[in-house]
């Protein structure tokens, strides 16, 4: 059996580059750095041996197999793949803003594996990254949990196809802007938002009804019961009902963030995620008792009102009050140092450093119902790993490598600059982005083109 | 509109009427008489004669009894191919009519019509066969072409037509396909790419549910009545799958996510619009779309600009960058032909006037010939589903043919006439430099002594009565220019205009320069053979024909 | 009184995260000068080397002294054993004080109408209470030059310490007039211009810049001559560039840009310094060449080009620092400035080097704005801007402890360190009936 064994592993030990449609798996040794498990301690001097895209073996003076690679990483950090519970990079759509719920949108349908971002956040070190609906909506589209394989051109090839599904919800000054504000539709206060959210659930639950009566009358003989209407809308809302949808809801003000809890309960809604969050930490014990926890900004805040009375305690704060917590980006700039946002809860608010790292590994894992799959270096989960040099949580640390399924895709020595995948045959002068914040911030993106006028002020200076 | 239609139509009836415009033709039969004739792609090609009746092909052979009210064109020096076929273009298609929101619109549920959501219109509709577009396709070549309305997401129905006489009814098949493609709306749902698909969906899987409906209203009594919408009921057919949809996708990702689509939904599909397409011919191959491609490369402006000196390292790789896309833009075509995909062209978004010049880039990047000649003709044929009636030159096919002055694709062949339904179009030839060693504007010192630089006096007969002026050539820096003075056309004195184009070849000079009259400007060239001092040829002036001239080298300049 | 003082510090030490001093319910601590004796830290002087067990007395809010045996004569005694002492970090660039929630234009005072406006000061709108001054000096940040934005002349700059409740009282002794270069670069990803109408569009306004700056030095003529002239304020400013009584901060980013920027101002002698420089690593042996000093940052910012390596913009500095620029740093923030630090140790890491990164913030932006006999480094006779941290102010495990400016010894507390406070275990807490 340890024969075969063997053999196998060498065989596959060989196959790194396979066919264009299959997922890439690799296998490697990474021998003698500190790792960093975050959930099993730190381990110094060690080795965590990579086969067929996961890891099999973490221990001291381990053997590569036949064909095996192997990365001497003495000196070096050695921690899980990253996880960004927010972003927005590789989508060539983030915001279908025409209409309050728009929950038959679908991610998937636009995902761009070329766009650059990908390449940037491996880089950083982030291997996994939920690329989300924007927040123009109160329930916005159905989310894809992406893998950074960089260098296909097939969106299947990225997407993270056995996570769980998600989809994206948002309170507050962006709903109410687009919608109200914007286009005198429902919700424009805070009161319209909770409104819709509780008649969409309600009309889902009409929606299941009336087909649950459909399907059992069509059975029947001399039936005359006719088909409803189909709605991939309310039917979304209807799974979300069902427990088949983790919400992941963009939210800000402690009341809205309390208001969403109370209707979840009503609907008997258990996965919840509150996204950014600035007040999370004023209703910390709610969200940590109701809720699977916070994803939250290290520290912006003050750009909108709700947004003005907010601390950079607040991940610290919803981590002692056992909430769930993760740091996530939402930004295409700062994906690349998710490492660094994490350290700034050991500025504000003293944490250590396995809750620090926890907050872009097996937390946000959680979150995104994958913690079984990725998160922590543990034999049997998938092997996406980042060697650092420095430790990720020192403010000098630099990412030197990024394996995904253990496979390499960012080699800070060996990687060529140009990283693009592909240039327009008619491109005359390179566009160049300067302080594009545009670029960064994609929260409210597809918005501007939505509004034939708007105020030059909202637009200029709206981050999220 | 129909009523458009309806008042420009030529009476179709058997007997014939006066025709004080004169323009009429005088019989529907046509005989092209021992051209060499390709009758489909990859034939070597014979000499044959072509009888064309009422738009049909009577016959294609070497001894054809030819009826007595046969005009023939003569083909001795003529090379015959089936007319051309576009697959999916918008020539002649106009915009319809912005449509009115209604007062009580909702941005977040807007009426189909106003959503751009059309599947209902028809391309007949819109579609005027006395477009300048529809004649500079023709010119190129084209005889068939499927055109699609403009509008939305799902601007209607496409239909077949004929580029022939414009005042008849040049419809083949008013219902061709359902157009579609990921054009979102502006101002409302769906307003992004993400809806369109979601829309798309939803509205298939709620015609599926209305047949449903109504095979239960049809077989059941007691049932609620059915009300399909007007998307509904246009987009049955699809769903039963008797329609395809013509889906317009550029890029790759858009190609991917239109058989994504397909594959979910199970509609027939022809993908258009293909512009960059290299890294998805295995997804187009493994799902059996057949693809219209763009008949379009890339502009080569950003590559010419490129500058060769005192440029950094960095703007060297970029300009690498940009030449291998261009270069691989242009490989493409070949790709596809060597993957075994059925592909046509479409001209939706091309230029008439750059056919050949696209064809002939994609031919040295890899197209076989055969391949590109299929892909105008036969494979859209099979394509559109008209492969019975067209796509080559065979007894019972329709009469659209292409007639060339030499093989296509090569560098000098024009076209010469274009027959399309049996109607005939004549296109004037231009005459490029004679011989192909005579490189013009190059060569260096004249041949054999053959004095032609200095100053030349001329005179012209023609039919107005005689004419002259002076023709002065210099040689400057191995290129022949100069210049030329006539009598103005517009009345009084001498007008005088550059050279263009002039060549010397053994003993033959010949050149052009423009004429301005009455508002237009003709191109007129002189060819003459020198001996000595003495030059005689002849002028000719377009649509005008050829007269004699006479000239004498009065100051033979020094340099020689 | 120092004993209390000393195991209250003690105290302090041992209860991270950081509390404010002395809180009893209901008192507000102030702001306070005096005479203050810093004992026994490692001082990164930043000039004169890192100095161990050395203590530092402020005074009159200057350093009067920085020496191993100082009198703790009338001062209050902070014992600082195994602690650091660094001089007060300088922002280049920033636009803090001048708004206060980006999203509503009622509180955005950085720009105003109009291409040519020199003569608007940041100095006067700078909000003294804004919320985010006391934000960002808890993290080291003591000195910032804020900045207008907008057009092509947006306003006068000005140098501000952070504390004090009216503008003259926080004005660091430094202003400069704003300029905006004109760019030839593609805006962003929604900038839909052709690449001629790009070209065009740059030239006109290139003409136009040249056009306003031959105006100014005409009315500085006409002035000069002693001609009486009509009330013209924008004018009147930017002739204070010409004469060179005021700098010019040119922000410039793309490299085609930065090197018509070197022509523009050759020969004109007036005192630039260039902000921005994106792409000044692409030119930096021209900045060198032409001795211009530059304000660059964000550090931590996405590459300019999508060719460019990713870590263009963090090795930026460094890249310029190698070549021989003078080079300070800034965050081109509103809110949240306080990560200067954080930036800084980016550019380190990437290629600036711990320490030129730690001059980056003091001593160079002291000099470049020609107040580095004021401020800049930890050095006798400057002004008392100083910060005492458990380590490296740059990493994120570090905590600072006191922040001096002025002279003034700073509360360690602020908004969001009193919602911590509030919040952290609140009470009630889950209440569930």
């Amino acid at each position: 059996m340890k024969k075969h064994f063997y053999l196998l592993v060498a065989f596959l030990g060989l196959g790194v580059g396979m066919s264009h449609a299959q997922i890439q798996k690799g296998s490697l040794l990474i021998k003698n750095a500190t790792v960093l498990t975050v959930t099993k301690g730190n381990l110094e001097s060690s080795d965590v041996l990579v086969q067929n895209g996961v890891i099999t073996q973490i221990g001291k003076n381990l053997s590569a197999p036949a064909g095996v690679s192997a990365i001497d990483a003495t000196g070096k950090y050695l921690m899980p793949g990253i996880i960004d519970a927010h972003s927005h990079v590789g989508l060539d759509v983030v915001n279908e803003a025409s209409a309050p719920i728009t929950a038959e949108i679908r991610m998937k349908d636009v995902v761009n594996p070329t766009e650059i971002g990908i390449y940037r956040a491996l880089a950083g070190g982030v291997t996994v990254s939920h690329a989300m609906h924007g927040s123009a909506n109160v329930v916005g589209g159905q989310n894809a949990t992406l893998k950074h394989r960089w260098g296909t051109e097939d969106p299947a090839d990225i997407i993270m196809h056995d996570a769980p599904r998600t989809i994206k919800f948002a309170l507050g000054e962006n709903p109410t802007r687009v919608h109200g504000r914007g286009n005198g539709i429902q919700p424009r206060s805070r009161m319209g938002v909770e409104a819709v959210i509780r008649n969409g659930f309600n009309e889902a639950l009409q929606y299941k009804k009336a087909w649950e009566k459909y399907n059992l009358a069509k059975t029947q003989k001399g039936n005359t019961l006719t088909p409803p209407a189909y709605s991939e809308r309310l039917q979304t809302l209807a799974d979300i009902l069902d427990g088949k949808i983790i919400i992941h809801c963009h939210s800000y003000r402690a009341d809205e963030i309390y208001m969403l809890i109370n209707v979840i309960k009503d609907f008997n809604i258990k996965k919840v995620v509150f996204q950014h969050t600035n007040e999370g930490f004023k209703v910390a014990p709610e969200i940590a008792e109701y809720t699977m926890g916070a994803s939250v900004f290290a520290d912006w805040w003050a750009y909108k009102m709700e947004v003005y009375y907010s601390t950079a305690y607040n991940a610290a704060i919803l981590q002692k009050n056992g909430a769930i917590t993760s740091i996530n980006s939402d930004s295409a700039e700062l994906i690349r140092h998710l490492y660094h946002e994490a350290a700034k809860t050991q500025r504000y608010g003293g944490l250590t450093d396995e809750e620090a790292l926890a907050m872009i590994t097996i937390n946000p894992a959680k979150q995104l119902g994958i913690e079984d799959k990725v998160g922590s270096i543990e034999v049997g989960k998938q092997a996406d790993l980042v060697i650092f040099e420095g430790h990720p949580l020192s403010s000098y640390a630099v990412p030197q490598m990024t394996f995904v399924d253990g496979v390499k895709y960012f080699d800070r020595k060996a990687d060529k600059d140009d990283q693009r995948l592909s240039v327009a045959a008619t491109e005359m002068v390179e566009p160049i982005f300067l302080r594009a914040n545009e670029e960064a911030h994609r929260c409210m993106q597809d918005v501007d083109k939505y509004f034939e006028a708007f105020q030059g002020a909202f637009f200029v200076n709206e981050k999220h | 509109m129909l009523g458009l239609l309806v008042a420009g139509w030529l009476n179709q009836s058997a007997w014939a009427q006066s025709d004080p415009t004169g323009k009429r033709r005088v019989t529907s039969t046509y005989a092209i008489t021992n051209a060499t004739v390709f009758k489909a792609p990859g034939d070597p090609g014979s000499k044959a004669t072509i009888l064309i009746k009422d738009g049909v092909i009577l016959g294609v052979g070497s001894s054809l009894t030819l009826p007595k009210d046969a005009k023939v064109i003569a083909g001795d020096s003529l090379f015959v191919y089936p007319g051309f076929i576009d697959g999916a273009g918008t020539m002649g298609i106009s915009k319809p009519k912005d449509v009115e929101r209604p007062k009580d619109f909702v941005s977040s549920t807007p009426p189909d019509e106003v959503a751009g959501i059309t599947p209902w219109r028809m391309a007949t509709d819109s579609y005027s066969g006395a477009s300048t577009l529809v004649d500079d396709w023709r010119k190129a070549g084209f005889t068939l072409s499927q055109v699609i309305p403009d509008g939305g997401m799902l601007p209607g129905k496409t239909a077949l037509v004929l580029l022939g006489e414009p005042k008849t009814n040049n419809f083949l098949k008013a219902n061709a396909a359902i157009a579609a493609n990921f054009r979102s709306s502006r101002g409302m749902y769906p307003a992004t790419l993400a809806g369109v698909m979601a829309k798309f969906r939803d509205i298939y899987q709620n015609t599926a549910l209305v047949i449903e409906h109504e095979r239960l209203f049809a077989s059941n009594s007691g049932v609620k009545r059915p009300q399909a919408s007007p998307t509904q009921t246009a987009f049955m057919p699809v769903v039963q799958k008797q329609l395809p949809v013509l889906f317009t996708a550029g890029s790759e990702l858009e190609i991917r996510r239109a058989i994504a689509l397909q594959k979910e939904l199970g509609f027939k599909l022809i993908l258009t619009g293909l512009e960059d397409y290299a890294s998805v011919i295995d997804v187009i191959k493994s799902s059996g779309t057949p693809v219209l491609i763009k008949l379009q490369v890339p502009d080569d402006k950003s590559i010419k600009s490129q500058k060769a000196d005192g440029v950094t390292e960095a703007t060297k790789a970029q300009y690498a960058r940009v030449k291998e896309s261009y270069d691989n833009a242009l490989k493409q075509a070949a790709q596809l032909e060597k993957a075994g995909i059925l592909f046509g062209f479409s001209t939706t978004d091309a230029k008439a006037a750059d056919v050949q010049k696209t064809l002939k880039a994609m031919i040295s990047n890899g197209l076989s010939e055969k391949a590109a000649l299929a892909a105008l003709t036969t494979n859209p044929a099979t394509i559109l589903g008209v492969s019975s009636m067209a796509g080559t030159l065979e007894k019972g096919k329709l009469a659209n043919l292409v007639l060339t002055t030499d093989t296509l694709f090569k560098e000098e062949t024009q076209i010469k006439h274009v027959i399309a339904d049996g109607y005939v179009f004549d296109y004037e030839i231009k005459k490029k430099s004679v011989k192909a060693e005579a490189t013009p504007a190059k060569s260096e010192a004249a041949p054999n002594g053959v004095q032609v630089e200095g100053v030349w006096e001329y005179t012209s007969e023609t039919p107005a009565g005689s004419s002259g002026g002076e023709i002065t050539l210099k040689r400057e820096n191995g290129v022949l220019a100069g210049n030329i003075t006539f009598d103005d056309p517009s009345g009084s004195g001498k007008a005088s205009a550059p050279i263009k184009n002039a060549s010397l070849t053994g003993k033959t000079l010949s050149f052009e320069f423009d004429v301005a009259a009455g508002g237009m400007s003709l191109t007129v060239t002189i060819s003459g053979e020198i001996n000595g001092k003495n030059m005689e040829g002849a002028l000719s002036v377009p649509q005008m024909g050829s007269f004699p001239v006479k000239a004498t080298l009065s100051s033979p300049s020094q340099a020689n | 009184m120092k004993r209390i003082l000393k195991s209250f510090c003690a105290a302090l030490l041992a209860l991270l995260p950081v509390v404010a001093v002395a809180q009893i319910d209901g008192e507000f601590v102030k702001p306070r000068t005096g005479k203050f004796l810093l004992e026994n830290a490692t001082v990164v002087t930043v000039t004169k080397g890192t100095l161990k067990n050395t203590s530092v007395l402020l005074e009159n809010g200057k350093i009067s002294q920085v020496g191993t045996t100082l009198s703790s004569e009338g001062a209050e005694v902070i014992d600082c054993t195994g602690m650091f002492i660094y001089p007060g970090i300088i922002d280049g660039g920033t636009r803090l004080g001048l708004v206060e929630v980006s999203s509503v234009p009622e509180t955005v005072d950085y720009a105003d109408v109009g291409n040519v406006t020199p003569n608007m000061q940041a100095l006067t709108t700078v909000n003294p209470n804004s919320e985010a001054i006391g934000v960002t000096r808890v993290s080291g940040v003591t000195t910032v030059l804020t900045v207008p934005s907008g057009g092509l002349f947006p306003g006068t700059a000005a140098l501000i310490n952070l504390n004090g409740y009216t503008p003259d009282q926080m004005y660091g002794g430094f202003k400069a007039v704003a300029m905006t270069f004109p760019s030839s670069g593609r805006r962003g990803r929604f900038d839909r211009r052709s690449d001629e109408d790009i070209k065009k569009d740059g030239e006109k306004a290139m003409k136009e810049a040249n056009d306003i700056w031959e105006n100014a030095k005409s009315y500085l003529e006409l002035k000069k001559s002693g001609a009486e002239l009509t009330y013209y304020p924008e004018m009147e400013q930017l002739s204070k560039v010409i004469t060179g009584e005021l700098s010019l901060l040119i922000e410039v980013n793309s490299a085609s840009d930065i090197l018509n920027a070197i022509k523009w101002v050759e020969g004109k002698n007036i005192k630039v310094i260039f902000t921005g420089v994106a792409e000044g690593w692409r030119v930096s042996e021209q900045i060198a060449k032409a001795k211009i000093p530059v304000v660059t940052g964000p550090i931590q910012e996405l590459p300019t080009r999508g060719s460019d390596r990713y870590d263009t913009p963090y090795a930026n500095a460094g890249m310029l620092a190698k070549a021989g620029v003078k080079v300070a740093l800034r965050t081109d923030e509103e809110e949240n400035v306080r990560n200067l630090p954080f930036h800084a140790a980016f550019a380190a890491a990437y290629g600036l080097g711990k320490e030129e990164a730690l001059k980056a913030v003091t001593i160079n932006p002291a000099e470049i704005f020609g107040v580095a006999d004021q401020y800049g480094s930890v050095e006798a006779g400057k002004r008392a801007n100083l910060i005492v941290s458990t380590g490296d102010p740059f990493e994120t495990r570090s905590q600072i402890l006191h922040v001096f400016i002025d002279g003034y010894r700073i509360p360690m507390s602020n908004r969001h360190i009193r919602l911590y406070q509030e919040f952290l275990e609140r009470s009630p807490g889950l209440k569930t009936n």
